[in-house]
């Protein structure tokens, strides 16, 4: 869970900037000629350092039929590229006592070490001699395709839960690749290729469609002079393409979604909306962060309060929504009904929430007290090594600039209780009418098993009375969007 | 402040410095309260954060009862409920509104608690924790919430076969011992958990003389001396009865859980070794040439590197108060359980009878010694690692100790650790799935201590 920085990686208000305060993170910014950019976050608390590099790519730039293939090719990058045997890169990273990894999301592939100072350049020079130079034996190609598909199994196939998230996004993205997981559709994965690796490597992989981010012990100076030695060499790629996604049509029908397992036995219920990611749309974006906060933020917040401390009908509740897209992003509710509440109890629970949203808006004390906690959470994110760089290239990569996140707080500020009913009224309200309606899912026990649990626990819960906190345990996110290797 | 920033860097950009690493051994104070309580500290006073971490030793799960199993994680979940004139909402409204992170947690050993701050709210954030821990109200509308609450997670845990192979991984390998009971309560255990076994636990588990102490970022020595006795000077002494000592139960048995999935979650666990013997540093050694660092083991080699037969697959030590394991977790496709557990085994005996190389030994050497400063980044992860030393009894300069402990080990010596510790006879094996090709000696119908 990354709560502050989930919350900071966005902006794009045109904000007049003498009205802009103070930067989170003093971030240095370069670009080197060949187009490659550079962020970098001083912070000489220990002498080590986070170096990433992020592409420009993900799993939603994916040809059609080939799912997975951005994550395949993320795994791909550790088996071997001129001058390094498969597997070296990892190796040599740990030897030299350093941890490294990389992760695939809809809109960005990345890669990162975090390692001590003195081994910088090293990790740079790796780095940069896999931007291009990618050429891993077959043999590893076959066995890294198994590894894949385990790790679906892992994270999908194993728990009706991750079957349910991806289902929910397929509903909501109908006809956008959003709607494809991240991983990849089994049978797709099952047919991917080096030639499929290949060709989305070399059309998406070049320094003029990355982001270089190093956080910790150096100087803007240091990396920039770093950077030009060792990415600068490299060629600009004048064939990446821009980005261009299938539209969504507009869709007519209410999308329910139910699942039943036999294996379930807690109930869930969410509700996701399409709405505007920062990208898209920065002042609404901003007033969006303001009401999850104050409807989704914790064992004070307005969903939790209602539906589990005062309805009593779920045992937790929330919301969240990631600013932090390219296209069209999620905001969901969700919430896991208590012993024998039904869904469609909690469902009517939670429209009877937004409705309130919707015509009442919010009060000047809860916009107030939830601008001060973004605030904070603000120079908490500053109290991290990896943390601000994460913050900076999730925003780069969905197509967010350095001062969105520098400026951050006092933007956020900005955001009046207007424009937070204003967008509760345009984007959640459960009478509208909406092009892409919202699409609610069930996860429920078996048919036959929902019965006889129900009588069960209603028996077993007669005197209690149910509900929960634990804010954690909700963790079910609406948008599995990341991969890791 | 900003500007004698802008000065330094245009000096470096004319003449960039070169990169080096600095001579910088964590700087570890020892504070004592006026009242005599002692913690420890790590004063940084770049960002305006402080967290403060305590733990009262030998206070968690294993001493609740098997009628009242989950009773710890009740009171954890309920000290931040409200106490004294605060009640629930007000409580958590003011650590919201001061962006206040406050939170207990128990383990099966220890009970134990956080803190983290702004330095402008540090005063309210101190008083809000004393009280938590000094005047609990555990009112029933929180206590039943968080009764619910944790039903729920264990219902939702129902469809997870990790935490499935984990609970029956327990069962079996701490057979007999508290240890084998679930530490998160079960379906009805917390149905008998009231406000009172609340207010005992606090009375007579949480005491001065069981506490320790960690203390990191915006604070000074001094004020960290007053705040302690703030917070914990009221606490009284306690005494309590400390579980026996327990050896690996139903050794080389392999029980399975069959769940309708398309993989089998693998959980093995034979005796290991306490972090304070002698030896442990060589023993990390052994664990991070086996399966401990990830890309580069020999186990990730041979199961997911060389056949793509798993995701991942790890091994480490399982460190508690009264019991020592040394473990392996990974999943692979039900059809491939009976090769992986083959090549498991097979690693086994490659590590006894075959010395490992100076090169393994060099690279594990240099990652153990290299990667420490980047769990030092950031307050709270400072906090936790004084906390975690003084938690196993260690010496203030025990980094300086491990450090010279690992460098120390020669191949023979990991050869002998490695005699000592691995035994594949000795493994207790979980299988959650439909595995094929294995024969199980024990079969679970249901899982224990859920329902």
């Amino acid at each position: 869970m990354i709560t502050p920085l989930q919350a900071y990686a966005q902006t794009e208000v045109k904000a007049d900037s003498s009205t802009q305060g103070e930067k989170v993170f003093n971030a240095e910014t370069f670009k080197l000629d060949n187009g490659l950019e550079i962020v970098v976050i001083p912070n000489h608390r220990t002498p080590v350092v986070t170096h990433m590099v992020w592409y420009k790519v993900g799993g939603a730039d994916e040809m059609q039929g080939k799912s997975g293939i951005a994550h395949f090719m993320e795994h791909l990058m550790f088996k071997g590229s001129d001058g390094l045997a498969s597997g070296e890169f990892s190796k040599t990273v740990k030897k030299l006592g350093g941890n490294d990894n990389a992760f695939t999301g809809q809109d960005y592939t990345a890669y990162f070490q975090s390692i001590a100072v003195e081994h910088l350049e090293k990790v740079m020079t790796m780095e940069a001699g896999r931007m291009r130079g990618m050429n891993p034996p077959l043999q590893e190609v076959e066995s890294e395709r198994k590894v894949i598909l385990e790790e679906r199994r892992q994270r999908t196939d194993n728990d009706p839960r991750g079957r349910f998230g991806e289902q929910m996004n397929a509903a909501l993205y109908v006809n956008h690749p959003y709607g494809t997981p991240v991983i990849g559709w089994f049978h797709e994965m099952e047919q991917l290729s080096w030639d499929d690796a290949k060709t989305f490597y070399d059309k998406w992989y070049g320094p003029n469609n990355a982001v270089l981010i190093v956080s910790g012990d150096v100087t803007g100076a240091q990396v920039h002079e770093l950077a030009k030695k060792i990415y600068g060499p490299l060629a600009r790629v004048d064939s990446i393409p821009v980005r261009s996604r299938t539209i969504s049509p507009p869709l007519y029908a209410q999308t329910k979604v139910l699942q039943r397992h036999p294996a379930i036995r807690q109930a869930v219920i969410q509700r996701n909306y399409r709405v505007p990611s920062y990208r898209q749309n920065a002042k609404d974006s901003l007033a969006l962060q303001v009401i999850e906060e104050i409807m989704g933020g914790g064992a004070t917040s307005r969903f939790y309060k209602s539906l589990v401390i005062e309805q009593k009908l779920a045992t937790g509740a929330g919301m969240s929504y990631r600013a932090d897209s390219w296209d069209d992003t999620t905001l969901s509710v969700h919430a896991t009904p208590a012993p024998g509440k039904h869904p469609e109890e909690i469902e009517r629970a939670i429209e009877q929430e937004l409705r309130k949203l919707v015509s009442e808006g919010i009060t000047a004390e809860e916009l107030q007290d939830s601008k001060t906690r973004m605030q904070a959470a603000a120079i908490y994110a500053r109290d991290s090594l990896s943390g601000p760089a994460m913050a900076f290239g999730h925003a780069l990569a969905t197509g967010s600039s350095v001062d969105d996140v520098e400026y951050w707080p006092g933007r956020i500020e900005e955001v009046t209780a207007e424009q937070a009913q204003d967008v509760a009224r345009r984007f959640l309200d459960p009478d509208g009418k909406y092009d892409h309606p919202p699409v609610t899912g069930y996860l429920l026990p078996s048919a036959e098993k929902e019965v006889a649990l129900e009588n069960m626990v209603q028996d077993e819960v007669v005197e209690i009375e149910p509900a929960a906190n634990d804010n954690t345990e909700d963790g079910q996110s609406a948008n599995t969007k990341e991969a890791t290797p | 402040m900003r500007l004698a920033l802008l000065i330094i860097f245009s000096v470096l950009l004319i003449a960039p410095a070169p990169l080096h690493a600095r001579d910088k051994v964590l700087d570890i104070q020892e504070v004592t309260s006026p009242g005599g309580i002692k913690a420890w500290l790590v004063e940084d006073h770049s960002i305006p954060v402080i967290a403060l971490k305590f733990s009262f030793k030998g206070a968690g799960a294993a001493l609740d009862p098997a009628s009242k199993q989950g009773l710890s994680r009740i009171v954890s979940n309920t000290l931040d409920e409200g106490a004294g004139d605060l009640d629930s909402q007000s409580f958590q409204k003011e650590l919201r509104d001061l962006s206040i992170g406050l939170h207990f947690g128990s383990g099966r050993d220890n009970f134990g608690g956080n803190l983290k701050t702004l330095t402008r709210n540090k005063d309210r954030a101190f008083e809000l924790m004393h009280l938590a821990l000094t005047k609990p109200r555990f009112d029933p509308e929180p206590v039943g919430r968080m009764i619910a609450s944790n039903q729920s997670r264990i219902r939702s845990s129902l469809s997870d076969p990790d935490w499935m192979a984990v609970r029956l991984l327990n069962d079996m390998a701490f057979e007999g011992h508290p240890y084998a009971l679930n530490s998160g309560g079960t379906l009805s255990t917390l149905q008998s958990i009231t406000s009172i076994d609340l207010d005992n636990f606090v009375k007579f588990r949480l005491g001065k003389n069981n506490l320790i102490i960690s203390a990191a970022g915006d604070i000074t020595p001094e004020e960290l001396a007053t705040t302690l006795d703030t917070i914990f000077g009221e606490l009284p002494q306690v005494a309590l009865q400390p579980a026996p000592n327990l050896e690996t139960q139903n050794q080389g048995k392999t029980a399975v859980y069959e769940r309708d999935i398309p993989q089998t979650v693998i959980e093995m666990i034979q005796p290991g070794i306490a972090r304070t013997d002698p030896d442990f540093h060589t023993a990390q050694i052994m664990n991070y040439v086996l399966g401990g660092s990830g890309f580069g083991s020999r186990l990730m080699e041979e199961v997911r590197e060389k056949r793509g037969l798993a995701y991942g697959i790890y091994s480490g030590f399982y460190l508690s108060d009264h019991f020592k394991g040394f473990s392996v977790s990974t999943a692979t496709a039900n059809a491939n359980t009976k090769h992986v557990l083959d090549i498991i085994k097979a690693e086994w005996s490659k590590m006894l009878n075959k010395p490992v190389s100076q090169e393994e030994i060099d690279n594990a050497k240099s990652y153990l010694i290299g990667s420490l400063p980047l769990s030092l980044t950031s307050t709270d992860s400072i906090a936790s690692i004084l906390l975690s030393l003084q938690g196993d009894g260690l010496p203030i300069d025990y980094l300086e100790q491990r450090e010279n402990g690992i460098k120390a080990a020669s191949i023979e010596d990991v050869t002998r650790v490695t005699k000592r510790i691995l035994d594949p006879e000795k493994f207790v094996t979980i299988l959650v799935g439909k595995p094929e090709g294995v024969t199980a000696s024990k079969t679970y119908e249901t899982l224990p201590n859920v329902e």
